[in-house]
């Protein structure tokens, strides 16, 4: 068997509508450039990126998504399996601030219950063509209690940051369920008679 | 005589006669159309059923379609003058409610159109043959610039002491994300801004399916080869006759485009299993390593057979693999083949490799000799 090269592996989805620069995100994290000539995403599209945070190497598996409708059923069966959710818009372009709503909308129905997200506020370094107000973001972030961040894939702001704070979120997250993990198993040593019928599976499978 | 030209002399054979023989043509067509004396642009508008058979019948056939597509272009883009009824009418038929919904489909072509084939300079270059209705409009007709005007201004007001007030107004012109795809002047226009009328055209009159993300992929190489036929007289009319062979071709794959048709025998799902199984035959240990790593056919194929492979490799390579797709009788089998063999010729990665080296692999495919992949596509083929 190859040689784990990491510590945890955290999978990574990217929405949100055509053209708010899902790809251009991506690319700036994972290869550090940055160019408009790219083609639109037909599908999905994978990369990967590992990062270290708090002394352990994290693998980032992300799937960049195409926007549009039609691409919905192929790309909607990569929720479930999904850690972490960016749901990006465009601050020059006011429908796709709308959708959010609809993509979270999505969000709720084909992903785990406690999965992390978060809103970018993409191309935030064209300020002369913004129609979407950082305050309107935050604002939807917050009625939804989600993070959120502005971000210019272009002039490289705050790109890192996002994916690190997903990552961080998604660390603590199942750090926690380790724990409850743990007081399951407990739970379930101290009382073998309830638990037989599922006994045989580990409760703390990672 | 060289090969190449034995093999002009072979088409020019077959064109030449009155009626033309299509099964011939499309045998030999299968082995790859040369591009020379726009050979390659009349082969594709015969198999794409175009233009018909007996030649006496191609002028008339020509000269029809091509006013049917001026009138298209007349009636749907130059005569109206946009929206007449109240824009506050709340009928879902008002004419200002179809203009909306117009223009959601154009900002969505247009964003794609300015990301076609960006490798190349040729969709950013000048055509010889502009719509002289369109780019003679003093911009208005123009339809980016319906898409455009849908973006606010608006001028930031900046105190400096005292009431001063400073009203700037400046709006710089510098669009970014259209890198070099900026419209051109009064009176040219880009390749891409024809891509895009085309697109629009198709998605009125099919106002089924509209446009889908992919459908710009697919006329793309087409146009491309149109619109650089060295026949004067067929490159003048590269755009009515891309507009016809691209609806004759998306009506064989539009199910490809279509969510509500990913399971029927003629959508994108059953055309992924088909693919599917076809390894799991061809080879067995691929076939279950990629199974194993739960690599689904989703991850790659999707695209692959969605674009007829337009995203998977160069221009040049695409027309060559497209003149065997439009060659092939029964189409889209020989697609199929090719993916399969796409995945046999680098079997010994997938075997050695990761999940995640090999979504990789399948959704970068490396660059490779064209004529390689056919060849052990028809090898496949006879199996």
């Amino acid at each position: 068997m190859a040689k784990k090269t990491y510590d945890l592996l955290f999978k990574l989805l990217l929405i949100g509508d055509s053209g708010v620069g899902k790809t251009c995100i991506l690319f700036r994290f994972s290869d550090n450039h940055f160019t408009t000539t790219f083609i639109s995403t037909i599908g999905i599209d994978f990369k990967i990126k590992t990062v270290e945070l708090r002394g352990k190497k994290i693998k980032l598996q992300i799937w960049d998504t195409a926007g549009q409708e039609r691409f919905h059923t192929i790309t909607t069966s990569y929720y479930r399996g999904a850690m972490g959710i960016m749901l990006v818009y465009d601050i020059t372009n006011e429908k796709t601030f709308d959708d959010i709503v609809k993509w979270l909308r999505n969000i709720d129905e084909h992903a785990n219950e406690d999965v992390e997200k978060m809103i970018l506020g993409n191309k935030c370094d064209m300020e002369d063509k913004r129609v979407v107000s950082k305050e309107r973001g935050e604002a939807i972030a917050r009625e939804h209690g989600i993070r959120f961040m502005e971000t210019s894939a272009k002039s490289n702001t705050n790109i890192e940051r996002a994916f690190s704070e997903l990552a961080e979120a998604i660390l603590d997250k199942s750090a926690g369920r380790e724990a409850e993990a743990d007081l399951a198993r407990i739970a379930v040593e101290r009382r073998p008679s309830r638990a037989r019928g599922r006994a045989r599976r580990p409760a703390c499978c990672s | 005589m060289s090969l190449h030209k034995a093999r002009i002399k072979l088409f020019e054979g077959i064109l030449e006669k009155d009626v033309i023989d299509i099964e011939q043509l499309q045998k030999l067509a299968f082995n790859g159309v040369p591009e020379e004396k726009g050979l390659r642009s009349l082969v594709w508008k015969i198999l794409l059923h175009y233009i018909p058979t007996e030649k006496n019948s191609w002028d008339t056939t020509l000269c029809k379609k091509r006013q049917l597509y001026q009138q298209f272009i007349d009636e749907i883009i130059v005569s109206p003058g946009g929206p007449t009824d109240h824009p506050l009418n709340m009928s879902p038929d008002s004419s200002w409610s179809t203009y909306f919904k117009d223009n959601e489909v154009l900002l969505q072509i247009d964003k794609d159109v300015r990301r076609l084939c960006p490798d190349i300079s040729f969709f950013q270059s000048a055509t010889e043959f502009p719509c002289s209705e369109i780019v003679n409009s003093n911009g208005v007709k123009r339809l980016h610039k319906r898409v455009e005007q849908s973006v606010l201004k608006y001028s930031t007001l900046e105190r400096r002491g005292l009431g001063v007030a400073k009203l700037s107004n400046e709006i710089r012109r510098t669009d970014i994300s259209s890198g070099d795809y900026t419209p051109l002047n009064e009176g040219c226009e880009a390749h891409w801004e024809v891509v895009e009328r085309m697109l629009f055209l198709y998605a009125k009159l099919n106002p089924g399916q509209g446009y889908v993300q992919g459908m710009n992929e697919i006329i793309g190489p087409i146009y491309h080869t149109f619109a650089c036929d060295a026949n004067m007289e067929f490159r003048k009319y590269a755009e009515s006759d891309c507009f016809f062979c691209f609806t004759n071709l998306m009506s064989e794959i539009r199910d490809f485009f279509i969510r509500t048709l990913d399971e029927t025998e003629s959508g994108i799902n059953y055309m992924m299993g088909k693919l599917s199984d076809c390894l799991k035959k061809q080879d067995k240990a691929v076939w279950d390593r990629l199974k194993k790593q739960e690599l689904r056919p989703q991850y790659y194929s999707f695209r692959w057979l969605t674009l007829l492979l337009s995203q998977e490799f160069s221009l040049p390579d695409v027309e060559r693999i497209w003149d065997s797709l439009f060659a092939d009788a029964r189409r889209f089998d020989f697609l199929i083949f090719i993916c399969c063999a796409m995945i046999l010729l680098v079997r010994d990665n997938i075997l050695n490799g990761d999940f995640a080296s090999n979504v990789k692999l399948l959704q970068n495919f490396p660059p490779m000799d064209v004529t390689l992949i056919l060849n052990k596509a028809l090898e496949i083929s006879y199996t």
